[in-house]
């Protein structure tokens, strides 16, 4: 096999500029798209549900997980079952007990809670493999 | 015909459209969305609606009105086939804002017959 041996002959060693630069501009694109300069996003996803009549105890007995937003003098707090849960993560591990998750949770929001402190049960519930869960705008709790 | 430097600006443009089309996407309105690591990742959606802190509602890049939002839902339900069901809807919501703006606005997309939202957050790394 014959290869070519010409620059070798010639002793001197070219440096091509042109596709040095290429690669250049490639490598700071490259790197440009894939850092990240905000943090990554991703989604809660509930169905969203609206109460017709207050007062239906009755029917809100039926439901297997209901989680009240609510707002308290030391911040937000969580009821689920009648207890108050100021630490989502007290919240997830009660809910994980329970049986029955393919009926899925109802996370009910009163207007006087930061939003925070809604997606965070959304998330608990979640989190605790409910397969839906629904928010239920609360009004004034 | 040299192909090297063909090659080269094929790369160069694609990586200049990929670039464009990510900006695009992710060209939403800055919040603190609740950091949550989140259900699923970022799926397409036929209506985004941001709330800031203060409460107030921007969709495409503009605040808007409660009626206006839900004018531009009924014209992207209309988009959909008419079929509110097959909605996406993602809400962004800024992590200190009221829950007020929330259920009102979640209140008057179930009116429309939207059933499923989805809502932002942001993943702690």
């Amino acid at each position: 096999m014959r290869l070519s041996s010409h620059k070798q002959r010639s002793g001197e060693t070219e440096l091509p500029m042109t596709s040095m630069i290429d690669v250049v501009f490639l490598l700071l694109i490259f790197f440009m798209v894939t850092t990240s300069w905000h943090q990554a996003e991703r989604e809660l996803d509930p169905g969203i549900q609206v109460r017709e009549s207050a007062g239906d105890a009755a029917a809100r007995d039926l439901e297997p997980a209901l989680v009240e937003v609510r707002r308290a003098p030391s911040g937000p707090v969580f009821r689920l079952a009648g207890r108050d849960f100021e630490d989502a993560q007290a919240l997830t591990d009660v809910l994980r007990q329970f049986p029955n998750k393919t009926e899925g949770a109802v996370v009910l929001v009163s207007d006087a809670v930061e939003f925070d402190a809604a997606a965070t049960a959304i998330q608990a519930c979640k989190s605790a493999d409910f397969r839906a869960v629904t928010y239920m705008p609360a009004g004034d709790l | 015909m040299n192909m090297t430097p063909m090659i080269d600006v094929v790369f160069q443009l694609l990586i200049f459209f990929l670039t464009v089309s990510q900006v695009s996407r992710v060209n939403t309105e800055v919040l603190e969305l609740p950091r949550l690591p989140g259900a699923e990742d970022q799926q397409t959606t036929s209506l985004t609606v941001n709330l800031n802190a203060a409460g107030e509602l921007i969709v495409l890049g503009e605040k808007q009105s409660m009626s206006a939002v839900l004018e531009i839902a009924r014209e992207r339900i209309g988009s959909v086939g008419g079929e509110a069901s097959l909605m996406t809807t993602t809400l962004r919501v800024d992590r200190r804002s009221s829950s007020r703006p929330v259920n009102e606005l979640v209140t008057a997309l179930r009116g429309l017959g939207i059933t499923r939202v989805r809502i932002g957050v942001e993943s702690p790394q």
